[in-house]
């Protein structure tokens, strides 16, 4: 099959229409990470995210003000996997000192519903976990087997003592538990990640980004000449910069589309980035050998001609590309999804620009500076 | 055709590489089945016979099975070293970074310390949480700020601050080092198969433990000072009559349990076949004596046998109550390459405990060069030592930390002063290890979970066939496309894409590396990537066609005019690669591997193999179609 043979278009004399385009997603995209920000998922914040499954539907917004009685501020809730999924987020690393002596009257209360003549003593608290002292090695076994059975961490330390964990997640699933007593659920995963970490992470994320377009800004300029190189650079600083913007744009906007910045959303950049320059490379590969053959002629003509006769494979190859990512999208669950994503429409723009953007960078760069380029 | 043959063989070498590389995956898939299924059938037939059944015994049982299906045949265990292993995010799991608490450490350290101290430290730890500089350095600033010496807290007088700090750190990289040894000894005892315990940093450990599903009892072995104690070994003429009892007692019990009369009061083993010795000493078939002490040899792989016999209540009966059965906490290996742990019969009753050690060191000792461990107590510790010491002479007294053995040296006479030197070690490693073990004893090591993440079985599952689902899907819509457009040599292309996928994760299971759930995104992005090169030297030659060259001579330049920007870009995006493998901690790195891998191969499927085919096409002079 052919497509866009014989394709010849000047590209470079319309680039202020690409100009139009790229600015005008550029501004939206500042505007958007001014007023809106990106969201931040716990891996650079710091928190807990609970991902709960459900054996019936659930009602979002039943589990929001549910939750909301606890006292425990600010707590998030999204679908995760299906309507009976749903993920639980708090930026609080334990559970507050206000709410604490709730959390043991509510365990007290569950150990004296099942043994009512136990009488444990407290003989030790952290703001983790408690623990029990009971008179009676019988009492301790049955207490901790209807304790587990209703979802509480505990772990004997010997035959008289009981640690219960009183961790946040623990506190949240204790009271979904006790609140729907006939939609039993199943903890998918709990991530908790204190707050150096988190500071940590948004460094080591920057400095990663940064370096690799470092690297290729180096190893261009090797391969090609410099202006180049930062003719790449620029485009795919821009492909990053408008797929961060759309981040920023639709974060909580789509339902089921979870749109935070997590480790793997950071890892989507990186891969756009490397990505992305292979298209621009191949457009410049063609413009080094057009110069090379056509001495004498403008560059305009040069870069021009190899847009058009490269367009057809930056179209298949990102095409192909963009088919895995979009079934990744679709089919690749909950847990890719952001970074499906990030990959998707990364790879849209990064088409767009090693097409409309890369090249005009360059030629205008030249027109600016007068410089000639040889090969 | 003769031309073509070193690159045929190259092709046929490197897919049979892949298979080979992956074969022991794939047993491993069916073999895990099959135990898996005759594991529920036992379930199912315990849980028939026997309703009441506590949870513990029935693991103990099925434990049992497992590891008697394991040892049946020892390709599985093989198959299972060799295979692609899961990341925690598809099998599920915990995954834990621990950092030093080093206030807490200096705490322990600190001489004489008064409250404005206490107040320093207070607010050196609270300022350490903000920024990147350690709790020492803003400490060690703290007191100079205050116009005091480091002296006047840490080391002796002579000492400058800067000697002080550099030793304070010492004892920082050592605490790290003892955290990770207390959490191995604990994690091995506790039986989480696979574990991976690393130092990363200067004070972080990076804990996996795949499979655990009770997070409180995970941390509390993570977590939480270590015990050490020492106890006193009881000798051959007291364990032997013991061990004895429990041969009898558990013969007695499988003979009732087979409905067998036969219980044979033959005692001469040289007489006995192999089977008949395992079915009428059930006990000594596992645990077998040794020829000076009456320490019984256990091969790893029967570790969990013996333990669950020595767990029986008929078996709990016999041993007297003030006794323990113990195990070494690492294994030594015979000249045949198998794992032997010894079981120690120690007095419950600890004689010390490591709180009274000062300080342990391991050297060599220059007379016999051999490597040797010293280890001081502090008075009130020396003066119960030499108590033992004397009255054990020719004993053994066994070094346990949290219920493992790691030494049993033999008492050689009373030790006054509280100074001991323990001799004997293998080598220098074993040496330091027991010096490790002994500052345990003296020092904690306070570790602060500062990340942990959990990942349930059935997301992992449920991430397994997402991920599945979606390669398959991927592959498919990508394969179609490529006939559709480029016809014939879409075919070529697709062979050449299968060729890239088998050896990615042929290399994969080559390298042991783990497969995580991004790793699969990343073999999805590679199917989606790997035919660029080929739409680059398809599109190449086609347009060399068209300029009416002819089909050998296109192919020719195709490849040539193609080359430098396939390897441009491929080198951009390899160097991202190496970058996101820097970048990212477990499932990122298991993406970043499989996108590097993923370029290596389709390199080398468009240079070689979709080369060959259009090489070998040509030759036959078959007219090339693209598209």
């Amino acid at each position: 099959m052919r497509i866009l043979d014989n394709l010849n278009i000047d590209f470079i004399s319309k680039r202020k229409i690409a100009y139009i385009i790229s600015g005008t997603l550029i501004l939206l995209g500042l505007l958007s990470l001014a007023f809106r920000g990106l969201e931040l998922g716990i891996d650079f914040k710091g928190g807990t995210d609970i991902a709960l499954k459900f054996d019936n539907p659930i009602n979002i917004t039943d589990i929001r003000t549910e939750l909301e009685v606890l006292g425990l501020g600010n707590i998030e809730v999204k679908t995760f996997g299906g309507e009976s999924g749903i993920l639980v987020r708090t930026e609080l690393q334990e559970v507050p000192s206000e709410v604490y002596s709730t959390v043991i009257g509510a365990i007290q209360s569950s150990i004296m519903k099942f043994e009512p003549t136990a009488k444990p003593t407290i003989s030790d608290s952290t703001s983790k976990s408690i623990t029990f002292n009971f008179v009676d090695m019988k009492i301790i076994e049955s207490v901790d087997a209807k304790l587990q059975h209703d979802g509480y961490q505990t772990s004997r330390l010997d035959d008289n003592h009981l640690i219960i964990r009183v961790g946040i997640a623990d506190w949240i699933e204790g009271a979904l538990r006790n609140q729907m007593p006939n939609n039993h659920f199943v903890v998918q995963k709990e991530d908790h990640v204190g707050p150096k970490i988190g500071g940590e992470l948004k460094q080591d994320s920057i400095i990663s980004v940064l370096l690799a377009l470092a690297a290729i800004l180096i190893y261009l300029g090797f391969r090609f000449k410099f202006v180049f190189a930062r003719g790449a650079v620029v485009a795919l600083f821009h492909d990053v910069f408008i797929t961060l913007g759309v981040f920023a744009l639709l974060h909580g906007v789509i339902p089921g589309l979870n749109l935070e910045i997590s480790i793997s959303v950071v890892a989507a950049f990186l891969t756009i980035v490397g990505y992305s320059i292979n298209d621009t490379v191949v457009v410049f590969d063609r413009v080094r050998e057009n110069i090379k053959i056509h001495k004498t002629a403008p560059l305009k003509d040069n870069m021009n001609s190899a847009i058009n006769k490269t367009m057809r494979r930056t179209l298949v190859t990102s095409l192909t590309t963009l088919f895995v990512v979009t079934v990744l999208l679709i089919f690749g669950g909950d847990v890719l999804r952001g970074f499906a994503f990030a990959l998707t429409f990364g790879i849209l723009v990064g088409t767009y620009s090693s097409i409309f953007v890369a090249s005009s960078f360059v030629y205008e760069y030249v027109q600016r500076t007068e410089k000639k380029i040889q090969f | 055709m003769k031309e073509f043959r070193f690159r045929i063989f190259m092709i046929i070498g490197v897919l049979a590489l892949s298979i080979y590389l992956l074969f022991p995956t794939f047993a491993d898939v069916q073999n895990t089945n099959k135990i898996e299924q005759e594991l529920s059938i036992l379930t199912e037939n315990l849980q028939k016979s026997n309703p009441t059944i506590s949870e513990a015994q029935l693991n103990d049982m099925l434990l049992l099975k497992e590891d008697s299906l394991m040892l049946a045949d020892p390709s599985i265990r093989e198959n299972r070293e060799k295979r692609m292993k899961l990341g925690l995010d598809l099998q599920g799991g915990m995954y834990l970074v621990m950092e030093v608490n080093t206030a807490k450490l200096i705490e322990k350290l600190v001489k004489n310390p008064d409250d404005e101290f206490n107040a320093l430290l207070k607010s050196a730890s609270a300022e350490a949480e903000l920024s990147d500089e350690e709790v020492v350095t803003i400490l060690a600033t703290k007191i100079k700020a205050s116009g005091k010496r480091l002296s006047r807290y840490f080391g002796s007088i002579r000492e400058d601050d800067d000697e002080i700090i550099e030793r304070l750190r010492e004892q920082e990289a050592d605490a790290v080092t003892r955290a990770i040894e207390i959490i191995s000894n604990r994690v091995n005892q506790y039986g989480v198969s696979e574990p991976s315990i690393q130092q990363q940093g200067a004070r972080r450990i990076i804990v996996e433990l795949p499979g655990i599903a009770k997070e409180e009892e995970a941390k509390r072995l993570l977590q939480g000072s270590a015990l050490l104690e020492f106890k006193i070994v009881k000798e051959a003429d007291f364990t032997y009559p013991i061990m004895k009892r429990i041969d009898e007692v558990l013969a007695a019990q499988f003979g009732d349990e087979s409905d067998s009369t036969l219980v044979s009061d033959s005692t001469n083993v040289e007489d006995l076949s192999e089977d008949e010795f395992a079915r009428l000493h059930p006990f000594f078939d596992v645990a077998r004596l040794g020829q000076q002490s009456a320490d019984a040899f256990v091969e790893e792989s029967n570790k969990n046998k013996v333990s669950a016999y020595l767990r029986r209540p008929e078996v709990k009966n016999i041993i007297p109550d003030n006794v323990e059965f113990l195990f070494d906490a690492k294994p030594f290996t015979t000249p045949e390459g198998v794992n032997i742990f010894k079981l120690y019969l120690v007095n419950k009753e600890a004689e010390l405990t490591g709180g009274v050690i000062v300080d342990a060191n391991a050297n060599i000792d220059p007379q016999t060069t051999e490597p040797i461990v010293t280890m001081q107590m502090n008075s009130e510790g020396a003066r119960e030592w030499a108590r033992i010491t004397g009255s054990n002479i020719n004993k053994r007294c066994a070094i346990v930390l949290d219920a493992a053995v790691y030494s049993a040296p033999t008492i050689q006479g009373k030790i006054p002063g509280g100074r001991s030197v323990i001799n004997g070690m293998g080598n220098m490693n074993e040496a330091n290890l027991l010096q490790i073990v002994l500052k345990a004893g003296a020092l904690p090591a306070p570790v602060d979970i500062i990340e942990e993440r959990t990942v349930g079985p059935s997301l992992g599952q449920d991430s397994i066939n997402q991920g599945f689902n979606s390669t398959m899907i991927g592959l498919f819509l990508v394969a179609l496309f490529m006939i559709f457009y480029y016809k014939k040599s879409g075919v070529i292309s697709d062979l050449a894409l299968f060729f890239t996928i088998i050896t990615i994760i042929g290399i994969l299971a080559g390298f042991h590396a783990t497969l995580t759930l991004p790793g699969i995104a990343g073999i999805i992005l590679t199917i989606g990537m790997a035919v660029d090169a080929n739409v680059l030297i398809f599109e190449r030659i086609r347009e060399e066609l068209t300029t009416g060259k002819t089909p050998k001579a296109a192919v020719e330049s195709g490849y040539a005019n193609s080359y430098s920007a396939i390897l441009d870009s491929n080198i951009t995006t390899f160097f991202i690669g190496i970058i996101l493998y820097q970048f990212g901690a477990g499932p990122i790195q298991g993406f970043a591997l499989t996108l590097m891998i993923g370029i290596a191969a389709s390199l080398f499927s468009a240079f070689v193999v979709t080369r060959l085919v259009f090489d070998m096409m040509v030759a036959k002079g078959n007219k090339i179609n693209i598209g």
